[in-house]
C-alpha cells in the first residue's frame, strides 16, 4: 500500500510539472495559432540560466528565481513574439513548424555553446532532498509539495484569468477572429505578446521544477525532450481546453511512474518503454481523439512554387551529375566520402519534397524511416564476411520495401490527421523509434528466436555491390549517389507533372474540393506516404553504407528536425531545395565545425575565437531557419527567380560561366585552394544577378521597370523640365499633402477626435 | 464656415489592393452627420473592400480616408474603433467560442463598461439576456446578428459601418435589424451600409451610391438609384 501511495504521489508530482509546461503550450497555441516546438528549449534555456545564477554565481535561490521566472521568462516570450511569431500569419503549417523548430535548434546550440555539454551540472531540489514530511508512511519532499502547490495555483489562476478577467476573455477571442478584435478596439498583437510572455514563463517554471525530479542532471537535449513530453498532455485537451490538459498531464505522470513501479524487472525494455511512453500516448491520443473536420475553404498561404518541366529537369539532372564529377576531381578520398554522405542525405530530403512539397503532408522524422531501412538491410542484406562483406541489391530492395510498408503502417492510423497533428504523430513515431528500437541493444528471445534489433548500439553496414558496380570505391559511390539523386529527382518532377501529381497538389490546396471531385484522399495519402518512406529508406541505407557504421545517435529526432528545417530553407517544393537541405544537414555542419576546429588546432592562440565562430555558425544556421517566416518559398526559389530574370541578358550569363570555368581550371591546377574555389564560386553565384541588373538593366528588369527606376529624384523634379500640374500633384502625393489645393485648416466638428493637431497617429 | 456640414467619413479617390491586384480604383464617397448612405451593387463590385478600408482593416494604396475632414490614411482598425467608427463585418460579427456576455465584454474595448453594454443589449434584444451564458456560436443566425449589432448599441459610436447585414437571415429578422438601425439613426448616428439586397435598406437610406468594378458610378437619392439597379445587376 505504501508503495502504491508513494508512486501515486510521484506520479502526481510529475504530472503537475507536465501540466505547467503543457498549459503554457496551449496558451500560446490558442492566441497565435502557432504550435511552439521550441517550448522545451525555452524551458531548457531558462533552467540553465537558473543553474548559472544559483550554482555558478552563487546568487540566493529566491533572487535567481525572480530573475529567471519573473524577468527572463516573460522577456523571452515577448521577444520571440515581437521578432518572429508576429510575421508568421498566413503561412503554411510547415513554415510555422519549421520556424519554431529552428528556434528550438538555435536555443540548443546556444546553450551548448555557453554551457559546454561535457561538464556535469547538478541541480538540487528546493530546500534540499532531505527536507521532507511523512504522511501515512509516505515520504514527501518539500520540492514535491512545491510542485503540486504551484500547479494547483496555476490551474486556478488560469481558470480565473480566462473566465473572470477581460484580458483573458480577449485572449480567447483572439483565436476566433483577430480582425473582429481589432474592430472592437483591441490590439491582437499585444494580446498575443502577453500570452507568449506567459507561456514562456510557464515553460521556464516547468524546466526549473522538473530538473531535480528527473535526477537533477542538466543536459540540453534531454531537458528539451522532457518538456516535449508535455505535448501529449496538451493533446488531451486538443490544444484548446486547459482543464483537460491538466487531467491529461496527471494521467501521463501517473502512468509513467506506475510503469516504473509495477512492470517486471526482468523485462529489459521497461526503461526504454518508460522513456518513450509519452510519445506512445501522444500517438494514441492523436489517433483516438476526434479531429477537426475538413476545412471547406482553400488554405491561402504565401508559399508559391513553380513546377519545372520534365525536359528541363532531365537536362539539369545531367548537368548536376557532370558537375559532381568535375568537383570530385578536386577532392581527396576523405572529402569525397563526406560529400557522398551529404548526397545520401539529399536523397532522404527528396522524400520530404514529394511528401511535404507536393502533397502538403508533414513528416518530422524522415531519418527514422532511414533507420528502419538500415536495420533491415543490416539483418538481411549483408553477404560475405570481413573485407569481402557487401550489401546485396536484394538486401537494399528488401529494406526499401519494408520501409515503404512501415511508412504505410505509420500513416494508416494517421491518415485522417492533417498538418500539425500529422507532424506531431510522425514526431512521436520518430522519438519512439529512437527510444525503443534503436536502444534495443541487448539480446532477447521472442517466439523462440533470439535477437536484438540494434546489436551493441552500432551497426556496421558494408557498401553495396551489384555485379561489377562496387561502391567500396569512394568515387564510384559518390557518382552512384549523384546519379541516383538525379534519377529520383527527375522521376519526382515527372510525377508532379503527371495526373497523380496534380491530384496531390489539389489535395494540398483544398482537401475538401479534391474530395468533392471524387478523389480518394485516403488512397492518395497512403500512396504518397509509402513512396516517401521508400525514398527515405533508400537514402538511409546508402547513408549507412557511406559512413560505414551507424549508431542510434545518427537518427535522433534532433537530426531529423535539422534536415527538415534546412530542406524548407532551401525550398520544400523543389528537388534542388532537397539537395541544398541534404548537403547542409549531412555535411554542412560537419564541414563548418571541422574547419573551425582545424583552424583552432593550427593556431592555438586564436583557438577559442575560432571555436566560438564555429559555434556561432551553428546558431546562425538556426537563424536562417527562423528567416523562413519572411521567405517561405525558400532560398532556391529566390535564386532561380533572380537567374530567370537574366534570361535576356545572355552576355552576363556567358561571362559568368566563363569566370566560373577559369576558377575551376585554377583550382584543378592547384593555383587556388579548394576553399578559395568554393568561396569565390559562392560569391560569383550570388553576385551575378546583381551584376546583370547593373550592367544590362533593360534586358533584366524589362524596359518599363528600368525607365521607372531612372525617374527623377523628388528633390530634382522640375529643375530640368517644365513644372507641370502633373508634377505638382506627384510632389503633393509624395510629401503626403492632401489632394486638392486648399491647405487643411483645423475645424471644429462633432467628431470625437481627441487631438487638435496633426495626423491620427498622434491620437494613437 | 461651410454651408454643407463636414462629412464624418469621407473617401477621396481611394485606391486599395489585395497584393498586386487593385480592387478599388478611386472611390469617392461621403457620409454626412446623421445620414444613412447605402452602398449598393452586385458581387465583386468592391463594397466589402470599401467597408474594410473605412474600418481601417485594409490600408489605402492611394487617395485619402478622412474622418471629420481629417486625413487618417494608415489608421489601424483599433484606433479607428476608438475614434468612434463601429464596424460590423460581413458574416457574423461575433466570437463563436465565447458566451454572449463575454462577447459583450470584448466589445468594451473602446471604453464602455460591461454593465452599460449588457444594459443596452438586453433592453433592445431581450432574447440575448435570456441566453447570456450560451456560446455565441450556438445562437441562431438572427440572434448572432443581434449580438453583433449590440456592439453598436452600447459603445455609442459616431459612424456605423454595416456590411451585408441581411446575409443568410430570414426576411422578418432583416426587417427587425433595420428597424433597430433606423432607431439608432433617429438618435443621431451616421451609417454607411453595404447591401446586395437593395430593397432591405433603401427605405431608411438618405443617399444611395452604386458601386461597379471598384468605382462609385452613381450617387443620388435612393429612388433614382433603384431605377438603375436592375440594369447594373443584369449587366445591361
Amino acid at each position: 500500500m505504501t508503495t502504491f501511495l508513494t508512486f501515486t504521489i510521484l506520479g502526481l508530482v510529475l504530472g503537475s510539472v507536465y501540466a505547467i509546461a503543457a498549459s503554457g503550450l496551449v496558451l500560446t497555441y490558442n492566441t497565435s495559432g502557432i504550435f511552439n516546438f521550441a517550448h522545451g528549449a525555452q524551458a531548457m534555456l531558462g533552467t540553465f540560466l537558473y543553474w548559472q545564477l544559483t550554482y555558478g554565481w552563487g546568487l540566493p535561490m529566491w533572487l535567481s528565481l525572480i530573475i529567471v521566472v519573473g524577468l527572463v521568462g516573460p522577456a523571452m516570450g515577448a521577444a520571440l513574439h515581437t521578432l518572429i511569431m508576429k510575421g508568421l500569419r498566413d503561412t503554411a503549417d510547415v513554415t510555422k513548424i519549421v520556424v519554431t523548430v529552428a528556434i528550438l535548434l538555435g536555443m540548443v546550440y546556444l546553450s551548448q555553446w555557453i554551457w559546454h555539454p561535457e561538464d556535469a551540472r547538478i541541480m538540487e531540489m528546493f530546500f534540499g532532498a532531505s527536507a521532507k514530511i511523512e504522511l501515512l508512511g509516505v515520504v514527501i519532499r518539500a520540492h514535491e509539495i512545491i510542485c503540486l502547490v504551484v500547479a494547483a495555483a496555476i490551474a486556478v489562476g488560469l481558470r480565473l484569468l480566462f473566465t473572470r478577467s477581460r484580458v483573458g476573455v480577449v485572449m480567447r477571442a483572439t483565436v476566433d477572429d483577430p480582425d473582429l478584435l481589432r474592430l472592437a478596439g483591441h490590439n491582437p498583437d499585444r494580446v498575443a505578446m502577453l500570452s507568449w510572455a506567459m507561456g514562456s514563463t510557464l515553460a521556464v517554471l516547468a524546466g526549473v521544477l522538473i530538473t531535480p525530479i528527473g535526477g537533477g542532471a542538466l543536459e540540453a537535449n534531454q531537458l528539451t525532450l522532457l518538456v516535449i513530453d508535455a505535448f501529449a498532455a496538451a493533446m488531451f485537451g486538443r490544444l484548446r481546453s486547459i482543464p483537460r490538459t491538466f487531467a491529461g498531464a496527471i494521467v501521463l505522470g501517473m502512468t509513467a511512474t506506475y510503469v516504473m513501479a509495477y512492470f517486471p524487472t526482468d523485462w529489459t525494455w521497461t526503461g526504454n518503454f518508460r522513456v518513450s511512453l509519452p510519445m506512445i500516448i501522444l500517438f494514441v491520443v492523436l489517433i483516438v481523439l476526434p479531429q477537426d473536420r475538413l476545412r471547406v475553404a482553400a488554405v491561402r498561404t504565401r508559399e508559391r512554387y513553380r513546377v519545372p518541366s520534365v525536359r528541363s529537369a532531365a537536362t539539369w539532372g545531367g548537368v548536376f551529375v557532370a558537375v559532381v564529377f568535375l568537383l570530385s576531381l578536386l577532392m581527396e578520398d576523405s572529402s569525397i566520402t563526406t560529400f557522398t554522405l551529404g548526397m545520401t542525405f539529399a536523397i532522404i530530403a527528396l522524400s520530404l519534397t514529394v511528401l511535404t512539397g507536393y502533397a502538403g503532408e508533414l513528416n518530422l522524422a524522415p531519418l527514422s524511416f532511414g533507420a528502419v531501412a538500415t536495420i533491415v538491410a543490416f539483418h538481411f542484406g549483408v553477404a560475405g564476411t570481413g573485407l569481402a562483406a557487401h550489401l546485396s541489391l536484394w538486401g537494399v530492395l528488401l529494406a526499401v520495401l519494408v520501409t515503404a510498408v512501415v511508412g504505410g503502417v505509420v500513416a494508416l492510423p494517421a491518415l485522417r490527421l492533417r498538418g500539425l497533428y500529422l507532424a506531431l504523430a510522425t514526431m512521436a513515431f520518430g522519438v519512439f523509434l529512437s527510444n525503443m528500437v534503436l536502444r534495443d541493444t541487448t539480446e532477447h528471445t521472442l517466439f523462440g528466436v533470439t535477437f536484438s534489433l540494434f546489436p551493441n548500439g552500432t551497426l556496421i553496414v558494408p557498401p553495396l555491390k551489384v555485379g561489377p558496380l562496387d561502391l567500396r570505391d569512394p568515387l564510384t559511390f559518390l557518382l552512384t549517389a549523384a546519379v541516383l539523386f538525379a534519377l529520383i529527382a527527375v522521376g519526382l518532377v515527372a510525377l508532379r507533372n503527371s495526373g497523380y501529381g496534380r491530384r496531390l497538389a489539389a489535395m494540398k490546396d483544398s482537401p475538401a474540393a479534391a474530395a468533392m471531385l471524387g478523389q480518394n484522399l485516403v488512397r492518395l495519402k497512403f500512396g504518397v506516404f509509402m513512396l516517401s518512406a521508400a525514398i527515405a529508406g533508400l537514402g538511409g541505407v546508402l547513408m549507412a553504407g557511406a559512413s560505414g557504421s551507424v549508431a542510434g545517435d545518427n537518427f535522433t529526432i534532433m537530426a531529423s528536425l535539422g534536415l527538415v528545417m534546412l530542406t524548407v530553407v532551401g525550398g520544400i517544393g523543389y528537388v534542388s531545395g532537397a539537395l541544398f537541405g541534404g548537403l547542409m544537414a549531412g555535411v554542412g555542419f560537419v564541414i563548418i565545425i571541422g574547419t573551425f576546429n582545424d583552424l583552432a588546432m593550427a593556431d592555438p592562440a586564436m583557438g577559442t575565437v575560432y571555436t566560438s565562430i564555429g559555434q556561432l555558425a551553428m546558431v546562425a544556421t538556426a537563424l536562417i531557419g527562423m528567416g523562413v517566416g519572411k521567405n517561405p518559398s525558400g532560398t532556391v526559389h529566390d535564386l532561380v527567380g533572380s537567374y530567370r530574370a537574366l534570361r535576356n541578358a545572355k552576355p552576363v550569363l556567358v561571362g559568368g560561366a566563363a569566370a566560373e570555368a577559369v576558377l575551376y581550371v585554377l583550382a584543378l591546377t592547384g593555383v587556388i585552394g579548394n576553399w578559395w574555389f568554393a568561396i569565390l564560386t559562392a560569391c560569383l553565384g550570388m553576385m551575378l544577378p546583381v551584376l546583370g541588373r547593373m550592367l544590362m538593366p533593360a534586358a533584366v528588369l524589362g524596359a518599363e521597370e528600368a525607365a521607372r527606376r531612372r525617374s527623377t529624384p523628388l528633390e530634382l523634379a522640375g529643375v530640368e523640365e517644365p513644372y507641370t500640374e502633373e508634377l505638382r500633384r506627384r510632389l503633393d502625393r509624395e510629401l503626403g499633402l492632401p489632394a486638392g489645393a486648399a491647405p487643411a485648416t483645423p475645424r471644429r466638428t462633432g467628431f470625437p477626435l481627441a487631438a487638435e493637431e496633426g495626423d491620427v497617429h498622434a491620437v494613437a | 464656415m461651410n454651408a454643407e456640414p463636414e462629412p464624418l467619413l469621407e473617401l477621396v479617390g481611394a485606391r486599395a489592393a489585395y497584393g498586386p491586384i487593385e480592387v478599388l480604383h478611386g472611390v469617392d464617397l461621403a457620409v454626412g452627420p446623421g445620414s444613412v448612405v447605402a452602398l449598393l451593387g452586385p458581387n465583386g463590385g468592391g463594397k466589402s473592400t470599401t467597408m474594410k478600408v473605412c474600418a481601417g482593416l485594409l490600408p489605402l494604396t492611394g487617395g485619402e480616408l478622412r474622418f471629420a475632414g481629417r486625413r487618417v490614411n494608415g489608421v489601424t482598425a483599433q484606433d479607428a474603433a476608438r475614434l468612434g467608427v463601429c464596424s460590423i463585418p460581413e458574416g457574423r460579427g461575433v466570437f463563436p467560442n465565447l458566451t454572449v456576455r463575454e462577447n459583450l465584454w470584448v466589445a468594451t474595448g473602446t471604453g464602455a463598461t460591461l454593465a452599460e453594454m449588457e444594459e443596452a443589449a438586453y433592453t433592445r434584444f431581450p432574447i440575448l439576456g435570456e441566453r447570456r451564458h450560451q456560446l455565441a456560436g450556438s445562437l441562431s443566425g438572427g440572434q448572432q446578428q443581434m449580438l453583433a449589432l449590440s456592439r453598436a448599441l452600447g459603445t455609442d459610436p459616431a459612424v456605423l459601418l454595416l456590411d451585408e447585414l441581411s446575409m443568410g437571415l430570414a426576411p422578418m429578422i432583416v426587417t427587425q435589424m433595420y428597424d433597430t438601425v433606423a432607431q439608432l439613426v433617429a438618435e443621431g448616428l451616421s451609417v454607411l451600409v453595404a447591401e446586395q439586397f437593395a430593397r432591405a435598406v433603401l427605405p431608411i437610406a438618405d443617399t444611395a451610391a452604386l458601386m461597379l468594378h471598384g468605382r462609385v458610378v452613381a450617387v443620388g437619392r435612393p429612388g433614382e438609384i433603384e431605377d438603375q439597379l436592375s440594369s447594373s445587376y443584369l449587366g445591361g
